[in-house]
């Protein structure tokens, strides 16, 4: 058996809080779709003033 | 009267009661002139959380063609030739991606009250694609053709017979659920998609909360 599949076949790590069960895995999914979320509402929207802004700059 | 030369006289392209012309009509107000691609946005698109439509679209353009590809070889395909497993890792994660940039484009419509404006049914419409693409993805789980579709058939086959909704389809016949996964749910996300983008082209994006909207 090679290693990807052993790693493949490896049983999951779940967290378990109540009633509540969830792997590890799709827990760090969701928290890196949440933070993927938040980046797209406070991240900077190249936009076309900033290039010519940018242009104006190094010609100077 | 058609002329010689092919082209139509100027009663038969506008005569109201010709189908032909109702149809165009129709479809040529279906956006409003100029809308349908439209190279400028209003200054309030320029935000991230307004790419992942476009994200989701992509995406799903390289899950319907890495599946075409997939539909040559058929689905045992995979289990024997490199190529074909490729192509079903292009195709798995091509709908990771899709579903990922769908999760985020929704929670951002949500956020933003995306139905305001008489933008209901875009919203709905992008509600219904979403649970049809649920329905998509699981069949392609159960057209896997190894043991982990057979596990994941018999468990779904004792949820989807609890509520009756296995007296409309055998989750544990792998013909069907392929049929289902490679044709009438793929029809129904492309058609759902098209009205879906009609929609959003025909009442435009819709604005954040708070911005103050000309006239």
């Amino acid at each position: 058996m090679s290693a990807l599949s052993m790693v493949a076949g490896a049983p999951g790590k779940y967290i378990a809080w109540g009633v509540i069960q969830i792997s590890v895995t799709n827990l760090t999914i969701i928290c890196v779709m949440i933070v993927l979320f938040i980046l797209a509402l406070v991240v900077p929207f190249p936009t076309h003033e900033d290039e010519q802004s940018e242009h104006e700059g190094r010609s100077r | 009267m058609t002329t010689r030369t092919g082209e139509l006289s100027p009663a038969e392209t506008t005569d109201p009661k010709n189908w032909t012309n109702k149809l165009r009509g129709r479809i040529e107000g279906l956006v409003p002139p100029g809308q349908a691609l439209p190279a400028r946005q209003p200054v309030y698109v320029a935000s991230w959380i307004y790419v992942f439509g476009v994200l989701t679209l992509s995406s799903l353009v390289v899950v319907v063609a890495s599946g075409c590809v997939l539909a040559l070889g058929g689905s045992a395909w995979w289990h024997v030739s490199s190529l074909g497993h490729y192509t079903n890792s292009v195709h798995l994660w091509s709908v990771e991606m899709t579903f990922g940039f769908m999760v985020v484009h929704l929670w951002g419509k949500f956020w933003m009250a995306a139905w305001r404006g008489k933008r209901a049914l875009t919203w709905i419409t992008g509600i219904m694609l979403f649970g049809i693409s649920i329905g998509t993805s699981f069949t392609g789980f159960l057209s896997q053709s190894n043991f982990d579709s057979q596990w994941i058939g018999g468990q779904a086959k004792d949820g989807l017979n609890s509520i009756g909704a296995g007296a409309f389809f055998n989750v544990l016949n792998p013909g069907q659920m392929l049929m289902w996964h490679v044709v009438l749910l793929p029809l129904a996300v492309g058609a759902l998609t098209l009205v879906h983008i009609i929609l959003v082209r025909r009442h435009g994006v819709v604005p954040p909360l708070d911005a103050k909207l000309e006239g």
